[in-house]
């Protein structure tokens, strides 16, 4: 129990900092929470972390895309509301994917994320592969042939 | 092959009479600093730029104490730090000791300035390709999780992205300052 302690102490301590009712704005939320792994300007380190530049758009085009942004495991279990995640993934897309947003681009909502969320992936590049077949598939614009 | 060497006789001759090394010199020199200067070296500086509301870091000059002393584990900004500052290793707060390289790949968190009260987006980048520092070894963990959150532990070898993952020592750069909604 004594080496057990000390875990269980950080783990309560981590999770009162995690709910400490504090909601910050899309950028703060990008650093504290995506950029650690995806980089400053989203170019991550494929193939172990993804390239968020262009990409996350291309995937609002095609069935299971809108989800999946919020169902990647470094979303879905960030340490943050519901609203806070919707807020910086719109972030995201409208910042590092201007140019593979589709025509009809509509933000995620909290509901949304609020609903898709819990079933997270655990199989996520498998998901990812056929999302981006799917991508392909569909020759959606400004997304095929270029793909990272 | 008279022609060719006429040819390119001529030519160089009139890019020489037309400009001088000087001239050519000025502009490489103005391309390499320029450049130099419009784009930040660091990673974590881009970041701050390309992610928004990029912040200084708060006046620390003419402050005295272990709270404003980069070498001591007390420093404001070490509040989740876990590692050898390297500001004890030949580096400083914000930049890694000679011979090492940056990990572009870090934990964020945020420690709050005892002077100014505000909450500033920390980047504890680890310094990497040389042993252990061995210096100023500080674990005070403030929001830290355990590994099975891995973006948000700090008991994780951060030297990811890089040439060689042998752990030297941590910086803790500025990188913004978190401002609530609301």
């Amino acid at each position: 129990m004594n080496r057990l302690l000390p875990v269980l102490v950080l783990a309560a301590a981590g999770l009162a900092g995690a709910d400490s009712g504090a909601e910050y704005p899309p950028p703060v939320n990008y650093m504290l929470h995506c950029m650690g792994c995806h980089l400053p300007d989203g170019s991550g380190g494929p193939p172990d972390v993804p390239d968020v530049r262009g990409e996350m758009g291309c995937l609002l085009s095609v069935e299971g895309g809108r989800e999946y942004l919020v169902q990647v495991p470094g979303a879905a279990q960030a340490p943050i509301s519901n609203a806070e995640l919707a807020a910086v993934v719109n972030y995201m897309l409208e910042t590092f994917n201007a140019d593979t947003l589709p025509g009809e681009y509509a933000p995620l909502t909290e509901t949304e994320v609020a609903g898709w969320r819990k079933d997270w992936l655990p199989d996520v590049a498998a998901v990812r592969e056929e999302l981006m077949a799917r991508v392909e598939r569909e020759a959606v614009e400004n997304c095929t042939g270029a793909q990272k | 092959m008279n022609w060719l060497d006429r040819l390119i006789e001529d030519s160089t001759r009139r890019v020489a009479r037309s400009s001088s090394r000087r001239s050519f010199l000025t502009r490489l020199g103005t391309a390499i600093a320029g450049s130099a200067v419009a784009v930040p070296l660091l990673p974590v500086a881009r970041g701050a730029e390309s992610a928004g509301s990029r912040a200084e870091p708060p006046d620390e000059s003419g402050k005295s104490g272990d709270e404003y002393d980069p070498t001591s584990c007390a420093y404001w900004r070490h509040c989740a730090i876990d590692g050898f500052a390297c500001a004890c290793c030949g580096g400083s707060q914000s930049s890694c000791p000679p011979g090492t390289e940056l990990a572009g790949m870090t934990w964020l968190g945020t420690c709050r300035n005892p002077d100014d009260g505000k909450d500033y987006i920390i980047s504890y980048n680890d310094c990497c390709g040389k042993g252990s520092c061995g210096q100023c070894l500080c674990n005070r963990n403030e929001g830290d999780m355990p590994m099975w959150m891995p973006p948000k532990s700090n008991d994780i070898n951060w030297c990811q992205g890089v040439a060689s993952q042998s752990y030297h020592c941590t910086i803790a750069a500025v990188v913004g300052v978190a401002v609530e909604n609301g």
